[in-house]
Order: C-alpha cells, then sequence, then structure tokens
C-alpha cells in the first residue's frame, strides 16, 4: 500500500569558524591606470558563486560595472589570505572585507578628485560609470582613469569577525555570529509493499540576511537539498572494518536527476547588521533541515520513527516489521 | 598498435592508437580536447559524455576502435567551435554551472534530447540527463536551462 506523509525540518546554523578561532579575511584594492579596479583576495570559487558576489559587493560599493572589476582570486601569489571556503563564511566574512577594502578606496579616490577638481571638500561626491562627480553639479566630474594616471591609489583591508570562547565548563556562550535559519516541509509516499520512499512535493525556506544574489542562492538550495534527499535515503558508505564497502557510484548512490524534484525555495531576506548589505551564508544551511523533514514526513505516512539513514527499502521494511509485531 | 581514422568535431584524424585506447583518452591526451572530463572511469557519472553518431555515449567506457568511421562531438565542436550554443547559453542565463564538472556532459545530453525532441517536457529533460551526476546543482536549475534551450533554437529556427 502506498502511504503519504507530511513533514518539517527546521534549522539554525553559525556562519564562520566561531568558538573564539580567529576567522579573518583579507582584500586588496587597487584603482589601474586603466580605470578599471583590481580586487585581490583570497575567496575559492568552487562553483558556489564567492567570485560573482564578490564582484558585486565591489560593483556596488564604486559604482562600476561588472566588467570593470577585475578580481583575483585564484593566484596565490597575488592575493592575500582569506581563509576557506569552508564553514559557509566567504559571502559574510570575506563579503565584508571586500565591502571595507572597497570603501575605502572610494574615500581615497573622492579626497584625490576634491584636489585635481580643486573644491573645498569630498563631501557629495559620487562614484558611478568610471566618474567620481559632484552631486549637485554633475559636469564637475572626473574620469577614474585620469585620476589613476600619475598615481595608482591601492587600499588593503581585513575582516575580522566576532566570535567568543564558549565556557569549556558549561558549554554557555555565544560561539558564532551571524546565525541563519530555515525550514523545509516534505510531503513523501511510502510504499509499505517495497518499502520504497519517494519525496513528493518540498517547500524550502531559507534565512540569508540579503541575497546578493538571488539565483545563485536558488541554486545552493536546490544543490543542498539534493544532497540531504540522498543523505537520508540514498547515500551508504557502508564502513566494514574501517573499510569503505561502497566505493564507487554503483553502490554508493547519490541523486539523479529523476530521484530530484522541482522545489518551491522561498529565500527570506531580513539584513544582518554586521553583514555586507546584510547578506549571510547559506552554503551548510540549506542541507540541514531537509533530512529531518523526510524522516518526519515517514513517521507521519506509516508511524514508523526511523532512527538511521540512509532509509533504505530494506530498512523501512525492517521497522514496518518491527512495529506490527 | 593500430591505425584509424576518426571524425571529431566535423574533422578527421587519422591516428596511431593502442588496441586497449579508450576513446576518453584519445579524445583528452591525443586531440587536447579537455572539455571531455573523467569522473569515474566506469560509465556511471557521465562526465566524459560525448555524442557519436548522434547518440550520448560515456567515452571512458568505450574503446576508441569502436568509434572507427564514426562521427564523435565534444563540447568544444558542439557550435562549430567557434560561437556559443544556445544551449550554454541558455545553462549560463539560468545559472545552471556551479563547480562546472558536469557541465559539458550536461549539454552534450541535452543537445541530443533537443536534436530529437524539440520541445520537452521537465520530466523528458530529467530522463535525459539521468546518466549525468551533478553534486552541485541539484539538477533543477539545468531543466530550467533545457527547457529555455527549447525556446531559443525554436526562435534560432534550428
Amino acid at each position: 500500500m502506498i502511504k503519504e506523509g507530511i513533514g518539517l525540518g527546521t534549522m539554525f546554523y553559525g556562519t564562520g569558524y566561531g568558538n573564539g578561532f580567529p576567522d579573518v579575511s583579507k582584500a586588496e584594492a587597487v584603482l589601474r591606470a586603466d580605470g578599471k579596479v583590481a580586487v585581490h583576495t583570497g575567496a575559492t570559487e568552487v562553483g558556489q558563486g564567492a567570485k560573482t558576489a564578490m564582484t558585486q559587493i565591489a560593483c556596488e560599493v564604486l559604482g562600476l560595472k561588472v566588467n570593470d572589476i577585475i578580481l583575483i582570486s585564484e593566484d596565490t601569489s597575488n592575493m592575500p589570505d582569506s581563509g576557506t571556503a569552508a564553514a559557509s563564511r566567504q559571502t559574510y566574512n570575506t563579503g565584508n572585507a571586500v565591502k571595507k577594502t572597497c570603501e575605502d578606496l572610494r574615500e581615497k579616490i573622492k579626497e584625490e578628485a576634491k584636489l585635481k577638481l580643486n573644491l573645498n571638500t569630498d563631501v557629495g561626491l559620487k562614484l558611478k560609470d568610471g566618474y567620481v562627480y559632484v552631486e549637485t553639479l554633475p559636469e564637475k566630474s572626473i574620469a577614474l582613469k585620469d585620476l589613476a594616471k600619475d598615481k595608482s591609489l591601492k587600499i588593503k583591508g581585513s575582516f575580522t569577525a566576532q566570535t567568543t570562547e564558549m565556557d569549556p565548563e558549561t558549554g554557555q556562550g555565544a560561539p558564532y555570529w551571524p546565525y541563519t535559519f530555515g525550514a523545509c516541509a516534505v510531503k513523501v509516499s511510502v510504499d509499505t509493499l517495497t518499502g520504497e520512499v519517494n519525496v513528493l512535493k518540498a517547500v524550502f525556506t531559507q534565512d540569508v540576511g540579503r541575497a546578493i544574489n538571488p539565483s545563485l542562492v536558488e541554486g545552493q538550495m536546490d544543490g543542498g537539498f539534493s544532497m540531504a534527499l540522498g543523505y537520508a535515503l540514498l547515500e551508504d558508505i557502508n564502513v566494514d572494518n574501517g573499510k569503505i564497502k561502497n566505493d564507487s557510484f554503483t553502490n554508493y548512490l547519490i541523486p539523479t536527476s529523476l530521484d530530484m524534484i522541482d522545489i518551491d525555495n522561498i529565500l527570506i531576506e531580513d539584513p544582518e547588521n554586521t553583514a555586507p548589505y546584510g547578506a549571510k551564508g547559506v552554503g551548510e544551511p540549506v542541507m540541514i533541515p531537509v533530512t529531518p523533514a523526510i524522516l518526519n514526513a515517514i513517521y507521519d505516512a506509516v508511524k514508523v520513527r526511523i532512527t538511521e539513514i540512509p532509509v533504505t527499502p530494506s530498512r523501512v521494511l525492517k521497522e514496518l516489521n518491527k512495529s506490527k509485531k | 598498435m593500430k591505425d584509424i581514422k576518426i571524425n571529431v568535431n566535423g574533422k578527421t584524424h587519422k591516428l596511431n592508437i593502442k588496441e586497449d585506447e579508450r576513446l576518453v583518452d584519445t579524445l583528452r591526451n591525443r586531440l587536447g580536447l579537455t572539455g571531455v572530463k573523467e569522473g569515474c572511469s566506469e560509465g556511471e557519472c557521465g562526465a566524459c559524455t560525448v555524442i557519436m553518431d548522434g547518440e550520448t555515449v560515456t567515452s571512458c567506457t568505450v574503446l576508441t576502435f569502436q568509434a572507427k568511421g564514426k562521427e564523435i562531438i565534444t563540447i568544444e565542436g558542439i557550435n562549430g567551435g567557434n560561437k556559443i550554443h544556445p544551449i550554454q547559453q541558455a545553462f549560463l542565463d539560468e545559472g545552471a554551472v556551479q563547480c562546472g564538472f558536469c557541465t559539458p556532459g550536461m549539454i552534450l545530453s541535452a543537445k541530443v534530447l533537443l536534436d530529437k525532441n524539440p520541445e520537452p517536457t521537465r520530466e523528458e529533460a530529467r530522463k535525459a540527463i539521468s546518466g549525468n551526476l551533478c553534486r552541485c546543482t541539484g539538477y533543477n536549475k539545468i531543466v530550467d536551462a533545457i527547457i529555455k534551450a527549447s525556446k531559443y533554437l525554436k526562435r534560432e529556427g534550428n
């Protein structure tokens, strides 16, 4: 018999290394002679979109177009350290370092423009599309490339996240900052004859602070859901006496396109005040609430609480048989 | 060693190959077509997908002599090698690429689908890429991209 059930999972997750561990990101920004800005930072791109997000942040601060930011993030001889692309920390930590560094460069550019344009002050100066201009008199302007002609402007900056060590005795404290929150609801079917579980429908919400790039966030949510779906139902490395038995894709099954479903992704934007434009990390958080939601939905469908993953058909049948006795 | 002729991306190559040489190695090492990715080496992951006479094959499980006289298309030759293909454009526009390792295989599987079925449903698109594993995207934006590509191709009248 096919039985259906609905389940919910919720989570919160602390961004960054946490627990007092120094969590530092660095960046350098250089106004080049051609008027473009080079941003050097060690935010490793692994497909999550770090290069896009860092470029967007620099564009926003400096009023430049994407093609006018040269991001150097893979040449280790030519960029400062920005820590690992781990702990869902790059957008928050390195994003902050890039934003702060570009803001300092922007102020330096304004100062230079003040001198070049013979102004009393740099108050009311704006940067847009490669020009600095007086907001109330836009014809009073100078191109960034003319500013950089005889003097290269270079800024170094860094950002250190505020984390404190927990009390080792009580485990109390505030080890992470900031936290992200998420919730996922799924509908599953359980075949009581074969033990097969299928996820039929999913609604997935993720607090992102501010989505620097909504499409990238959705991509992270889809990917996190898929990984968690595999974690819940398919993936078993099957360690026996210290040896991994399922060591190939023939028996270590990860979800295919036919295992995945279309998800109703909902981004919650509640800007975090210490974050770059309010943005928080979502890389790992998006995997967390999905497996509990699936397990709760299985319970709702067949009233059997499964506490071991992956929930393979044989495990479902075993638990169903146990519950009948 | 064995002399064979294969046609890759519209060009005929005369090659002197080892009898047990795999197509993935010929394409990558002899012809420099490194867009052909080797993942699992056992035909499970689809990263090394190429098109052989209009059908997708995993080039890690094809021996090069089996490609004798056949027409192979790799990601490098998908649009004559000069211009971005509408399927590639759709992948970019939909954010269907994350780490990129599965992308060449995904695009070639999508091409074979769209060559045969210009207006696939989402389910048909899912089925067409079910032999291509992706760990990053959760596949949904890839499905979005295939549907968008079918519209781009229709607009271009291909």
